[in-house]
């Protein structure tokens, strides 16, 4: 038994390595990924189709004051994953959750017991998931504004491509920021609640207050950083900013998930 | 090897396992025994690195499991059968524990034909019975080829055919000079199939020694008949055995092998109508051990008494 028991050589990467292989086979081994892609492109085209009517509604009515212009394809998408991304966040957060909810987590740390290595994979995994499905989804809900818009459409290549990537590197970052969440947060219903608060009701009630300081502390949270990375209007900041604070409530999140598998029994 | 060395988990107020040092030896089964709630199950938890021990250190083949890049490849571990995500089937849950240690996925086949799963490989391990999910452990377990194995309850929910197959298969595993621990509350299996035995209780160890001993060990005690019994139980009192009255003229003796009781009586010049060393089964040396706060070691001279 001697050699059996000698230790293996292989560096960190190895181990990284084979955590991300194992990931992603459990990814696409379970239903609720493959429901949680499908419903996003789904809900992307739906709410694409929306935005798209909203526009042409708002420019052809009698009010000039809420008129949009020509719109590209890509942005109306960029829009719509307002709605959409919360498929692909369940998505994500269904890798991390549902072992918590069957007990799976106990084999998974067994198989990996190096926590760094393991969130790693996991938000690699999330993440590679979700910006593919995010790619697909972006060409979908450019689709599906296409008809839609008729002259009030424009594309471009260099634009579409543009959107199409900002679109998948945004729900990548959400994905892996969701997972580092539910680490922290372990229950489905917690993350959930966490994430939709902080993307839609906190944001929308701080706005509502009209007060100067609320609306700046809006500003600084996930979904307005998500807008502005999404959206080429510099509102309330260039995308560049809005990206590099996205990032940063990713590794927010991924720390206090890295910390809380560290530190409790699993 | 799996060596403990003053492993101890307290959950607040309550200590769960307490001080516990030991070593668990390869190309032997050791039977790892103890009342429900005596720290079994935390302490296979504390040796995979899946609970962080309050004090002391849990070493597998000499390292913290935590430690390991690949521990399927020395560890295989079945604490939990049904901790499976219920909607994959197991020959995925198995492809992903593969991946995860760079064990060939070849395999997989390989272990699902040898806990007899091949047929129920591609059902969702929700809709496996209790028995399926206790093989599709063992063959988690068995996957990396490791060199340790532990086993919670492993006969849980298996039929006879099943429980047989679990007790050769914990045997040949040891055979191929492999450690192997098992803990289980059933004492009837574990004398079938360990070699050693150790007991805990309380979360502290109460035996850690070759199941013969541990037999032996009950085994101790011996039954006499005799008319004149208070002044036989005088007699062996003052040669250090402990005596309980069963009735009037019956007792049961500690301490002393039946010769010596004999011999005790015949100098005392009290007549025996029965002398009888006391055969005790597993069960009831377990009992004894696991009801009192005695400790019994392999090589000390503890009372069971």
């Amino acid at each position: 038994m001697t050699a059996r028991q000698a230790v293996r050589p292989g560096g960190t990467i190895e181990t990284l390595k084979g955590a991300v292989a194992a990931e992603w086979t459990k990814a696409w081994s379970v239903r609720s990924t493959w429901w949680g892609a499908v419903a996003g492109v789904v809900l992307m085209a739906a709410a694409s189709a929306q935005t798209a009517i909203y526009i042409v509604d708002a420019n052809t009515n009698t009010d000039p004051s809420d008129d949009r212009g020509v719109t590209a394809w890509g942005q109306v998408a960029a829009q719509a994953v307002e709605l959409a991304q919360f498929a692909v966040i369940a998505l994500a957060m269904l890798l991390v959750t549902a072992e918590y909810a069957a007990g799976s987590m106990r084999t998974t740390v067994q198989w990996v017991p190096q926590r760094g290595a393991l969130l790693a994979a996991k938000a690699v995994v999330a993440a590679v998931v979700c910006g593919v499905t995010g790619a697909v989804m972006a060409v979908t809900g450019a689709l599906a504004a296409w008809p839609l818009l008729g002259s009030w459409g424009a594309v471009s290549a260099t634009g579409l491509i543009g959107d199409v990537l900002t679109i998948a590197v945004y729900l990548a970052v959400m994905g892996a920021a969701t997972v580092g969440a539910a680490m922290a947060l372990r229950s489905a219903v917690t993350t959930l609640t966490v994430v939709f608060l902080l993307m839609t009701v906190v944001p929308a009630s701080l706005s509502a207050t009209d007060l100067t300081a609320a609306e700046r502390i809006a500003e600084l949270l996930p979904h307005a950083a998500g807008g502005a990375f999404l959206r080429d209007d510099g509102d309330p900041y260039s995308p560049a900013a809005g990206a590099a604070l996205l990032a940063a409530w990713a590794a927010v999140a991924l720390a206090a998930g890295l910390s809380v598998l560290r530190r409790r029994d699993a | 090897m799996i060596e403990l060395r003053g492993l101890t988990k307290r959950y607040g107020d309550v200590t769960a396992v307490d001080g516990l040092s030991l070593r668990v030896e390869p190309g032997t089964v050791t039977g790892f025994l103890g009342p429900n709630g005596a720290g079994k199950s935390t302490t296979m938890r504390m040796i995979v690195g899946l609970d962080v021990p309050t004090s002391g250190t849990a070493l597998v083949a000499g390292r913290p499991y935590r430690s390991m890049r690949f521990p399927l490849r020395q560890v295989g571990a079945l604490l939990d059968a049904r901790a499976v995500h219920p909607g994959r089937s197991a020959r995925a849950h198995l492809m992903a524990m593969a991946r995860s240690n760079r064990i060939p996925v070849r395999r997989v086949t390989q272990v699902l034909e040898l806990v007899g799963m091949g047929a129920a490989a591609d059902r969702r391990a929700g809709a496996l019975s209790l028995g399926m999910s206790q093989r599709l452990g063992i063959a988690g377990a068995l996957l990396g080829d490791p060199g340790v194995l532990m086993f919670d309850e492993p006969v849980n929910g298996l039929d006879p055919d099943g429980v047989r197959w679990v007790r050769e298969l914990m045997r040949s595993l040891a055979a191929e000079g492999r450690t192997v621990l098992v803990s289980s509350h059933l004492m009837s299996e574990m004398q079938l199939t360990a070699d050693r035995l150790v007991v805990i209780g309380r979360g502290r160890l109460l035996a850690d020694a070759p199941i013969d001993e541990v037999l032996a060990a009950g085994r101790r005690r011996v039954r006499v008949r005799t008319p004149r019994a208070a002044m036989l139980a005088t007699a062996l009192q003052a040669q250090g055995a402990s005596v309980t009255a069963m009735s009037e003229r019956e007792l049961e003796v500690s301490g002393l092998p039946a010769e010596r009781v004999g011999e005790a009586a015949f100098a005392a010049g009290v007549p025996l109508h029965e002398l009888s060393p006391v055969e005790v089964s597993l069960e009831e040396a377990f009992m004894e051990l696991t009801s009192g706060t005695a400790q019994f070691t392999a090589g000390g001279a503890g009372s069971l008494a």
